[in-house]
């Protein structure tokens, strides 16, 4: 017989205070239509300055013979590092029975969806000619990391869209009865959308197999997706990517920008949403010792990635370290490893640290170095080409991003915004369904003591 | 001692280019001139010479795009270069100057040309002015011809030189003379510089192991080393004089390098079985989406009828 979540009062009740107080903010509000109005706007002038890229061709950015990858390829490798935590929370996390992570596993799905579907274009901007995309498949060799890239960044997003959706079909099907006062196309995306719910056990059953399938594969996935793109750089000899640890030393640090994402969303939601019942101190809390325990694995990957070639300073590796370490990039290097890394995982030791404004504060920094830190692995080492070039302009050899080339890296961060506040306004950010039920046998167990 | 002498003139040679920016170009070679007419073969040669040896620092012509070096190597097909007279354009490369290499032993006085040839065509008010008759100041009037043999049993190619008059056919004798191996990538020199004996030959010794095609043929191409004496006399000849090879193509077998359908099967195999597994489930996950939307319809109508009865 199906079993309705409306059958007892204890329920009845629960649903209706956690989906008003959730599903409150999902309406398309004068604040919705003027962020998206000036994202939409700051995104016009970032495709201005595409199309004078399409144009005239990357001559108009920094990228010349020797540093053919700059700031694109960073922001690709940050945006696939950050979508990696969608993974991390809802995985590795979740299917360890770790259970405060309920209410955040949406809120990292939207993450890791945004990011990744970003990704993917970032890779076009860097094209020259983008029309040559389908090539890729055309032509594409099995031996080429870039034909793996594409196909695990495609791969993960779409897993990673529908480990978003299906949690997220319980709550339509709650929500489409509770959405007076919102545009019809809304009702309708959710009747739709909702795939004829009705909280029957047999409904249950097949979406718990469906989520179960997809929390597993999603782990190989995520490994996939980033190992691949570390790969992008350790399957060449270059000093610099030429290293065995970037698989994992790419790995651990996605934690930690996603992990640093997730909690600035967090925060976010909790203040414009009032949601703070729901994402409680102790969620913070919890998710601080996260970002710490991923910052120190990182850490340890960093000192394995740093200290390794510079005892043995092969000559090479000694030219690139000596840029990095006391040379050209000494400011950026250390600024990062310092401010984004040790002095993050200093503060989060401290328990008053993990409360969720400095948190905020904490992981806005780490988040803003993650950006650096891609930068730091993908140019520096290509500014020592192993043939060495002689009486050509200094700018050939080091890469300096333009205007143009720093608005169309804006323009692929203000898509993921743009997509995040779709999917945060459009449908619910928590799982209605589930912390109604948390909630209700919290409150039954209470009631049996 | 010979090192110092070297570097030596090298600084010479440097200071002498830092001092003269024009680059003088002695005078009984700048009116020399090709002994063809150029024509749509000739730049067609000369255009590959041009793309394998010259391109990298000038460019393409017409675009532009040479290197920033510093002095500029210039674009071909701009005046700066065009102003030179044939014999200017082929005396600067073949002498090369500061950056610019030598092309000397590089190219063939012939191939040269070809690049002159190839140069001009960038030039709509040009004129070709060739001379066909080889001339020579030692052997005024006469047209100087060469030969090449090969002499199996004492592994040496012959190279017999003569001249043409109206008088009669005298053997060239005294002259310098060299010959190339046709190569892949440029030209082998056989042994030395040999000088033309009484009966105009010389006789250089081939080397051990020379490569073949798969019927031992090469091809052989023998010139005056001082080809303003003697003339541009050339000869190409092919002659079976190397060991026979049966090159093996670097695609044939199955690597890395290769393309898609040459990929190691291991790689294939990986990427396709990963890319069907993780899509299957992808799949099956699909379907479980459409369970549910069949089951929730199935139901609803069950208990609709229900009620209805």
């Amino acid at each position: 017989m199906a079993r309705s979540i409306y059958n007892t009062d204890i329920h009845r009740e629960k649903l209706e205070s956690v989906s008003s107080d959730i599903l409150r903010n999902v309406r398309i509000n004068k604040g919705f239509i003027i962020w998206m109005g000036i994202l939409a706007l700051a995104l016009a002038a970032c495709v201005f300055a595409y199309t004078i890229q399409l144009k005239k061709g990357l001559g108009v950015t920094g990228l010349r013979d020797a540093t053919s990858w700059g700031m694109y390829i960073a922001t690709f490798v940050f945006f696939v590092a950050t979508s990696l935590v969608g993974m991390l929370i809802s995985s590795v996390l979740g299917l360890a029975g770790v259970k405060w992570i309920r209410p955040i596993a949406r809120i990292a799905e939207i993450i890791a969806v945004a990011f990744a579907a970003i990704a993917g274009l970032v890779i076009v901007s860097d094209m020259g000619r983008p029309d040559r995309l389908p090539y890729v498949f055309m032509f594409g060799r099995f031996q080429s990391p870039i034909l793996w890239d594409v196909t695990v960044v495609t791969t993960y997003f779409f897993v990673s869209l529908m480990l978003w959706f299906i949690p997220l079909i319980p709550d339509l099907a709650i929500a489409k009865t509770r959405l007076n006062g919102r545009p019809g196309f809304l009702i309708k995306a959710y009747e739709l959308l909702s795939v004829n719910w009705i909280n029957h056990d047999r409904q249950v059953k097949i979406m718990h197999q469906a989520m179960r399938i997809l929390l597993i594969l999603i782990v190989p996935l995520a490994f996939a997706i980033h190992t691949v793109t570390s790969w992008l750089f350790a399957l060449t000899p270059r000093a610099g990517w030429d290293s065995t640890i970037f698989g994992p030393y790419f790995i651990s640090g996605a934690f930690v920008s996603g992990t640093a994402a997730v909690i600035i969303a967090m925060y976010f939601y909790r203040e414009n949403y009032r949601l703070s019942r729901y994402l409680t101190n102790d969620h913070f809390e919890k998710i601080g010792r996260v970002l710490a325990l991923v910052s120190i694995i990182y850490i340890y990957f960093n000192i394995n990635e740093f200290l390794v070639p510079a005892y043995k300073l092969k000559t090479h590796d000694a030219i690139h370290l000596r840029e990095l370490l006391t040379g050209h990039h000494a400011m950026l290097f250390w600024s990062v490893q310092l401010l984004g890394l040790v002095i993050p995982v200093i503060l989060l030791l401290i328990k008053r640290m993990r409360r969720p404004l400095p948190l905020l504060l904490i992981s806005a920094v780490v988040l803003t170095a993650s950006w650096f830190k891609r930068y730091i692995i993908v140019v520096p080492p290509q500014e020592h080409p192993y043939l060495p070039v002689q009486n050509v302009p200094i700018e050939w050899m080091v890469y300096k991003p333009t205007v143009i080339e720093t608005a169309v890296t804006f323009g692929s961060l203000i898509l993921v915004l743009m997509i995040i506040t779709v999917l945060s306004k459009l449908f619910p950010v928590l799982p209605v369904w589930e912390l109604a039920e948390e909630e209700a046998s919290a409150k039954g167990e209470e009631n049996k003591q | 001692m010979r090192k110092i002498l070297a570097i030596l003139i090298i600084l010479q040679l440097l200071s002498v280019n830092m001092k003269a920016q024009e680059w003088v170009v002695p005078d009984d070679r700048k009116g020399r001139l090709s002994t063809f007419p150029f024509d749509d073969n000739t730049r067609s040669s000369g255009q590959k010479i041009y793309n394998l040896n010259c391109m990298s620092c000038h460019g393409t012509p017409g675009k532009s795009n040479y290197l920033n070096l510093v002095p500029p190597p210039g674009d071909p097909a701009t005046d700066k270069i065009q102003h030179n007279s044939d014999g200017e354009m082929f005396y600067k490369v073949q002498s090369g100057r500061g950056q610019m290499p030598s092309f000397r032993s590089v190219l063939t006085s012939d191939e040269l040309w070809q690049v002159v040839s190839y140069i001009r065509s960038f030039n709509k008010s040009y004129k070709q002015q060739f001379r066909a008759v080889i001339s020579s100041s030692a052997y005024p009037g006469a047209t100087i011809n060469m030969t090449l043999a090969l002499n199996e049993p004492d592994s040496t190619f012959i190279l017999t030189a003569w001249a043409d008059r109206e008088t009669g056919r005298v053997p060239v004798t005294d002259a310098g003379v060299r010959i190339f191996i046709h190569r892949t990538f440029g030209h082998q020199a056989v042994d030395e510089e040999k000088i033309t004996d009484k009966t105009g030959k010389a006789v250089f010794k081939i080397p051990l192991k020379l490569n073949g095609d798969s019927l031992g043929n090469v091809t052989v191409s023998a010139r005056f080393v001082d080809e303003d004496t003697f003339g541009t006399a050339s000869k190409d000849t092919v002659l079976a004089a190397g060991i026979r090879t049966y090159p093996v193509s670097l695609v044939k077998e199955r690597a890395m390098w290769n393309k898609a359908s040459k990929a190691p099967l291991w790689i294939m195999l990986s990427y396709i079985l990963g890319v069907l597994i993780a899509w299957s489930f992808i799949i099956i996950v699909l379907l479980k989406i459409r369970d549910i939307y069949i089951t929730g319809k199935y139901i609803e109508s069950a208990e609709s009828e229900k009620q209805n009865n």
